[in-house]
């Protein structure tokens, strides 16, 4: 008996192993929250082979699709979480100022059961970032909830690429305070940026000229070979930011230097970025409105340092109604859970739209992370990435029913398992097992100083490196 | 006057003696006769004979001439003789690692050193041949390894070795049979401390090493008007693995590391064997495609409590959402447990690294592989033997009791999985080796 137990557990797993399979399934008599038209009452979805191809009344389920009631039900667009550290490796290489070259797609942990939680708080998509130890941090890496399938299907293929930058406290406390090395101050910070932009520069024209010389020499119109310059992985990301193949998103709070930055980045063209968590940008909206930069900020998270003492749940409203495309992210593993939640706050303190404040977990997040014509809507073409609920996502009292990604169901709450790790180690025990962080932990984890946390003792802070 | 007399007729014996052996030009042959032997592919011969001059096989079989001049062992029917086991990746003699680092001054700019970037050392010439290991190996039936080196993501080079004690440190066989690489971090508070940091750091250092070697080139090509290149050990070390001479001993065990090394392989065009390799069966298929060889750890997980206990204490009742837990145990248990026979029967080589495993451990867990691992007798012997020897290169010259090979085995009291069975005798590289016998409780 045991046997065939194990047996199906293992086929079921074989299936999981092909998870990336794009699925079929058509949503009958739900509440569409399009976010692109507005709401949909009755409305059938159809998802044929990972994408929306039909939107529609009395829709009829091709042959071999399965059909699922969502009479009574809403059905949105999977959320997009534009600033996380679930199903990281490691999080922050912290022992350097700039460490362009490292990128979180080489850090990708498919079997973190973080991920099926936030599959059940209706999240498709994340935005796996490197941690704000460092001025200029690794690449992230835009991600799937592909739970059960493996490291490379993961990745949101298409997705453009980004990259962490931080300012502040973070990055002055790590090195300047930690090590000694520059920049121990916010002016340091930005000096950082500079020098290295501008070392990215001449690294550029230097390469450049060697690889042409070395041309000319093999082609034998040179008759002097060379001195080589040798390819530099760091150098060669900068680059890639200079000529705007790179999206930057910067933790930041203080709106000095949320101004700051974007003087740099005007000084050097850099166009395409996103603010997060900026907890001032409030004080700085139009000054954003009028650079084209994106905001993504907590609901209602501060007080945990210094600089974001100085903070407003009225922020993302504020930011919204100034014109400036903002996404309301977790940077936590259990906000993760209930990012509607933390939408609805919009709604609550700041009185913005439901329709804008879905927007904000959706779309707005979307455009952040250059995916938007793809996710963060339900129209026809888009990801067949939905999410049913059993009442409007902005209340307190909705739960997540289903959660498909590319047409595929990753999520149902009555198929939910008491046990639904991948990996299973084999040495750990049952109560080890069956804890979750959270409960302990509250929020205060799966963030990003992860691998270089900062914490305050009675001998003063202490910099704690793993 | 007897003195001197005594003295002459030894001066002259032993200038007969050396005379002697000037005359045949070679050394006696020896020869161990009437014993079990049990060749690589898990055939065996009762009442055979090996005979080796020279550190080399002469003749092996039932009923083999033993030479004239041979010095003869009779095993008396009793003794079983395996051939020398080899340990693809072993760290016995290695120096340690010194914990007690400090933080540099620039901890993103460490030094290659610092960073645990080391190609460039060699275990012939750090061995610490005192090492507790070189001498217990043979006793396990150990008579070569490829030894590494302990350190961080490169330690340092590969050199193959015939082990026996302190001896050791005159036995190498070969230097350089690879580089090993891990993703190992930087100690303390230095760059790569993450593991897409060391992706980075190695592309770096191909990078580093390919301008160098470049630049090396354009030197030699010109007869003026150019820099001299710098020598830089550490990146010319690297050239033999960037040639594709020598494999990286990559040592990795999870799916997503193996993921990540096919990565890097196919970005940087290198030969790797993969060392340890605990999920590796994850990976059977791409594996033997890629043709990549294991050299596996059979370091296996502590067998879950519940499953020996009849009733556990802390859990006397089971509720559903612990028998589920159990189960997928139970599985993850199992699959630790086979991995070596998932890999065989994928097709993939499959040898032998301890590769920090304590030689304690070895018999005790190769026990549990032939109970649990869907292991045979004769995978395992292979496993350690010829496999080993095919992996590392020397698939005529090691792994086997064959005429021809490499005068290196073992002769236990009983066959070596049985329990107390012991070893006698080693003979490596043709030289015996006799071991004192712990005394039987029975």
């Amino acid at each position: 008996m045991k046997k065939l137990f194990l047996l199906i557990l293992t086929f079921c797993f074989s299936l999981t192993g092909f998870a990336q399979d794009k699925g079929s399934v058509l949503i009958k008599d739900g509440t569409l929250i399009t976010i692109a038209n507005g709401n949909m009452s009755n409305t059938d979805l159809l998802i044929e082979d990972g994408l929306i191809t039909e939107i529609g009344e009395d829709i009829s389920a091709p042959r071999g699709v399965e059909t699922v009631d969502a009479s009574g039900k809403y059905v949105m667009p999977g959320i997009i979480d534009a600033h996380s550290h679930i199903a990281g490796v490691d999080i922050n290489e912290w022992t350097n100022p700039v460490t362009a070259e490292v990128s979180m797609e080489e850090s990708i942990n498919p079997n973190d059961i973080n991920i099926y939680w936030a599959l059940a708080g209706g999240v498709t998509s994340i935005h796996l970032m490197h941690g704000s130890a460092n001025v200029i941090g690794g690449q992230n890496e835009t991600l799937k909830l592909r739970y059960g399938s493996g490291m490379n299907e993961m990745r949101f293929e298409g997705a453009p690429r980004t990259i962490k930058f931080a300012l502040g406290e973070n990055p002055t406390r790590v090195h300047g305070q930690g090590f000694d090395v520059q920049p121990r101050t916010r002016m340091g910070v930005e000096q950082v940026i500079r020098d290295h932009f501008d070392a990215a520069i001449d690294y550029q024209r230097n390469r450049q000229e060697y690889l042409d010389a070395k041309q000319s020499y093999e082609d034998g119109t040179r008759s002097t070979p060379p001195v080589p310059v040798a390819k530099n992985e760091r150098l060669e990301v900068l680059v890639d930011i200079l000529e705007g193949e790179v999206l930057v998103h910067t933790h930041s709070y203080r709106a000095d230097e949320i101004t700051m930055l974007m003087r740099v980045f005007n000084d050097y063209g850099i166009e395409d970025y996103t603010f997060q968590h900026a907890n001032e940008a409030f004080k700085v909206a139009p000054e954003l409105k009028k650079n084209g930069a994106y905001t993504s900020v907590f609901a209602d998270w501060w007080a945990y340092k210094f600089e974001v003492y100085y903070s407003t749940a009225y922020n993302a409203s504020i930011l919204n109604a100034n014109g400036v495309k903002n996404s309301i992210n977790s940077d936590s593993g259990e906000l993760i859970r209930h990012l509607n939640h933390e939408a609805s706050k919009a709604v609550h303190y700041g009185n913005t739209s439901k329709q804008d404040a879905l927007k904000m977990i959706t779309i707005n997040p979307a455009v952040q992370l250059g995916i938007d014509e793809r996710v963060g809507t339900l129209e026809v073409g888009k990801h067949g990435d939905v999410a049913i609920w059993d009442g409007h996502p902005l209340s307190i009292y909705s739960k997540t029913l289903k959660t498909y990604v590319d047409g595929k169901k990753y999520f149902d709450r009555a198929e939910d398992a008491d046990d639904m790790r991948l990996k299973v180690d084999a040495e750990q025990d049952f109560d080890e097992a069956s804890g979750r962080w959270y409960n302990e932990n509250g929020r205060h984890s799966e963030t990003c100083l992860r691998g270089a946390e900062i914490r305050f003792s009675k001998n003063g802070m202490k910099l704690q490196g793993n | 006057m007897k003195k001197t007399a005594r003295l002459i007729v030894f001066c002259f014996a032993f200038l007969m003696v050396c005379s002697l052996q000037g005359w045949s030009q070679s050394s006696p042959a020896e020869a161990l006769k009437n014993v079990t032997i049990h060749t690589s592919d898990g055939n065996s011969i009762e009442g055979g004979t090996i005979v080796w001059r020279n550190g080399v096989i002469t003749d092996v079989g039932k009923n083999v001439d033993i030479p004239f001049d041979a010095y003869v062992r009779d095993g008396g029917d009793s003794l079983h003789v395996y051939p020398g086991f080899i340990d693809g990746h072993a760290l016995w003699g290695s120096p340690d690692i010194d914990e007690d680092v400090e933080t540099p001054e620039e901890p993103g700019n460490p030094g290659y050193g610092r960073a645990g970037i080391q190609p460039e050392r060699k275990p012939s010439e750090l061995l610490q041949a005192d090492s507790k290991a070189l001498s217990e190996a043979p006793k396990e039936g150990f008579s070569t390894a490829a030894l590494g080196l302990k350190g961080q993501m490169l330690p340092g080079q590969v050199d193959l070795f015939f082990i026996n004690g302190k001896e050791t440190e005159y036995l190498l066989f070969e230097q350089g049979v690879g580089v090993t690489a891990q993703f190992e971090e930087a100690q303390g508070q230095a760059y790569p401390s993450t593991t897409m940091g060391i992706m980075s750091q190695l592309r770096q250092l191909f990078n580093d090493a390919k301008a160098l070697q470049q630049q090396e080139q354009y030197f030699a090509s010109v007869s003026s008007n150019y820099p001299a290149p710098k020598q830089n050990k550490v990146l010319q070390a690297l050239y033999p693995v960037m040639d594709k001479q020598q494999p990286f001993y990559f040592v990795v065990d999870t799916e997503e590391n193996i993921e990540r090394i096919f990565q890097l392989q196919e970005e940087l065009g290198f030969e790797v064997v993969i060392v340890s390799g605990k999920e590796a069966y994850k990976k059977a298929e791409e594996l033997k495609q890629r043709e990549i060889p294991v050299l596996a750890s059979i370091e296996l997980p502590e067998e879950p409590k519940w499953r020996s206990e009849e009733e556990d204490e802390d859990h006397p009742e089971i509720t559903e959402e612990m028998r589920i837990f159990r189960d997928k145990q139970e599985a993850a248990y199992k699959a630790d447990i086979q991995n070596i026979a998932k890999l065989i029967d994928n097709g993939v080589k499959v040898g032998f690294a301890s590769n920090g495993l304590e030689l304690s451990d070895i018999n005790k867990n190769l026990t549990t592989l032939k109970e649990e691992g869907d292991l045979e007798d004769e995978d395992i012997l292979r496993m350690l033997t010829q496999s080993t020897a095919n992996i590392l290169g020397y698939s005529n010259q090691l792994g086997n009791i064959d005429e021809g090979r490499i005068a290196s085995f073992t002769v236990f009291t009983k066959p070596f999985m049985e329990e107390k069975a012991q070893a006698l005798y080693s003979i490596t590289d043709g030289n015996l080796t006799e071991f004192e016998q712990e005394s039987s409780e029975e």
